[in-house]
């Protein structure tokens, strides 16, 4: 599904290098519930960016479904994220002048779709998520586990077959968190989603298929 | 995506209303200046309808009149001995009401069938010849005249415009001040200036030693203006006063020109400021929400948005928000004609709406398009860090 052969990524100022990654290969078949680990700063949040053609690497190929992403153009990589990739954020990265359903509808405004389809796809993203009853509200009348699972409607609505969380739980209590990931599980089972999550919940890494941990830039497990 | 930037400008209203306040005043402003200085630069579309090259004025010293017999003797002699001179070629007497003054004097009536006001010029006979006057029917006066039975009148082509269009009034009868008649049409007399408004207007014959306030020359062609001395001795002698002054009317012409143009520059500096300052606050604004914004700009790239999408969302976020503003001035600006708040022209206000409104887009646009191409420049991965 997501292959990485051999990533690198280097910040370069005029006087400091610094590596962030480190020859990094992965292979994530689909369906798969990955979570990545590792200390601040050690590339985890690069890496994620990377999959998620956010970020380009330094060095190294991204493969998703067998085609090689660096021959995208700016075009093809935006529609790419907007059709394939769902995102989700530690701070939500709601818009805050917007109801939770335009909130949701967000990504669908990319795509030719028609208004009433529009709606018709996010009413039903919010129902997954269990939020059906607070599509007029807006993200300030939210409590955190809310808004995140606002930020799950957003990135399943267009139905992505990968969805990239940078640290879903990490501004969440234990209860909240708990539902965050049991909604992902779920979507993972259920879809046949693949997920990458990034954490530094051992407890909740634990809960996913399989786990890798980064230190300075490179894979050690 | 319209829908969706409404909504968000919309609800964002609180934030917005000081933009729009000030795009709606900075429009009224541009309005009320564009429709003055349309306003008069219409008039100069206007032919003056008199020559001023070689032409000069001479405005008289007091002369004595209560000696009726005496001043038509002096009067007539100083018109003997301009005429004696090779440079002078015409002469011509007026009272106040003459070239370049700003005397006006005006009559009206409702005995013809409708309500008129005309500005009235007395005048003698040399008038059209002196100044050039262009008689597009009937003819000027003649010193026959004076003993027509109905006193003689010539309009201005404007007076017969509005009162009997496509209609041809020579040698008919006319009611001001008893019955006049008819006699002729010149094409204009703008006497007060290149930018006075066109007005109905009615010469009537008089003699010359009734009007003697200003004596108008028509000048052998390249007259220098050294000749100014020994017309100025001429005039002085004949008169037996020194106060006289000579003007050359084409001077005066480019004079008074030079000073409506001054307060148009003016105007129009002003106004010229105020869309600058308008334009550094919109772009103030416009950098600082960019730069607020960058993780919402960060999202809608993570989302799907290329970066062409990301400079016309903003570029459409703040000329939704203009054409809104705009929408709000010309409501105001549109009553100034509909309701008929000025004498100024209709088509005058409509045609500064439009010009307004071309300008602030056109400014705004300018505006948006380089903080736009900034925000589409910013990169998700940071911009999504940041926040």
């Amino acid at each position: 599904m997501i292959k990485l052969n051999n990533i690198t990524k280097v910040y370069r100022t005029k006087t400091i290098e610094t590596t962030a990654l480190n020859e990094i290969d992965l292979h994530v078949p689909k369906g798969e519930f990955l979570s990545i680990m590792g200390p601040s700063g050690c590339g985890k949040s690069t890496l994620l960016n990377i999959m998620g053609l956010l970020d380009e690497p330094s060095g190294g190929t991204i493969q998703v479904d067998g085609q090689t992403i660096s021959k995208y153009t700016s075009k093809a990589t935006a529609q790419f994220r907007n059709k394939k990739l769902g995102f989700i954020f530690q701070s939500f990265h709601l818009i805050p002048d917007l109801n939770v359903i335009d909130n949701v509808e967000l990504p669908l405004l990319y795509r030719k779709i028609s208004k009433k389809d529009r709606r018709e796809m996010a009413s039903k993203a919010l129902e997954s998520v269990g939020l059906a009853n607070r599509k007029q509200h807006f993200p300030n009348q939210l409590s955190g586990g809310q808004k995140q699972r606002v930020a799950i409607a957003r990135a399943i609505v267009g139905n992505p077959t990968i969805i990239l969380a940078d640290e879903p739980t990490g501004n969440l209590d234990s209860v909240m968190g708990d539902e965050v990931i049991e909604i992902l599980t779920k979507l993972n089972k259920e879809n046949n989603t693949t997920i990458v999550m990034v954490t530094h919940d051992e407890r909740m890494a634990m809960k996913t298929d399989r786990l890798i941990r980064l230190y300075d830039g490179s894979q050690i497990a | 995506m319209i829908s969706h930037i409404l909504k968000l400008i919309w609800n964002k209203k609180k934030r917005n209303a000081l933009m729009v306040l000030e795009i709606f005043l900075a429009f009224l402003v541009l309005f009320c200046v564009i429709a003055y200085v349309i306003f008069n630069l219409n008039k100069t579309n206007a032919p003056l309808g008199f020559e001023t090259l070689d032409r000069w004025s001479i405005e008289l010293d007091n002369l004595d009149s209560s000696d009726t017999l005496a001043l038509q003797a002096t009067i007539e002699n100083l018109e003997s001995n301009l005429l004696a001179q090779e440079e002078i070629e015409a002469v011509s007497f007026a009272n106040f009401v003459s070239p370049f003054k700003n005397n006006n004097w005006t009559n009206g009536n409702d005995d013809n069938g409708f309500d008129f006001f005309a500005r009235m010029v007395p005048t003698d006979y040399e008038l059209a010849n002196t100044m050039g006057l262009k008689l597009i029917e009937g003819r000027w006066f003649t010193e026959d005249d004076f003993n027509a039975s109905y006193e003689p009148i010539v309009m201005n082509k404007y007076f017969m415009d509005e009162y009997y269009p496509n209609k041809s009034m020579i040698d008919s009868t006319f009611i001001i001040d008893g019955t006049k008649k008819i006699i002729g049409v010149v094409e204009a007399y703008k006497y007060r200036g290149e930018f006075s408004e066109v007005s109905p207007t009615i010469f009537f014959l008089d003699h010359k030693w009734e009007n003697h306030a200003t004596v108008l020359l028509k000048m052998k062609e390249g007259t220098p203006t050294s000749f100014e001395e020994k017309l100025s001795q001429i005039v002085n002698t004949t008169t037996k006063k020194t106060g006289n002054i000579i003007v050359n009317l084409e001077k005066e012409r480019i004079d008074q020109s030079r000073e409506s143009w001054m307060l148009f520059i003016a105007l129009l500096s002003v106004c010229g400021f105020l869309c600058i300052n308008v334009a550094l606050g919109l772009f103030g604004v416009l950098w600082y929400t960019i730069n607020k914004r960058k993780a919402e700009i960060g999202l809608r790239q993570a989302l799907g948005a290329h970066s062409s999408d990301i400079s016309k969302h903003f570029i459409m976020e703040i000329m939704i928000l203009t054409l809104l503003s705009l929408l709000l001035g010309v409501i105001f600006a549109i009553q100034v004609p509909l309701l008929e708040l000025t004498e100024y022209p209709k088509e005058i206000f409509y045609k500064a709406i439009v010009y307004s409104i071309a300008i602030i887009l056109t400014l705004v646009f300018m505006c948006a398009l380089f903080p736009s191409f900034q925000a589409a420049k910013i990169t998700p991965a940071n911009s999504l860090h940041e926040d």
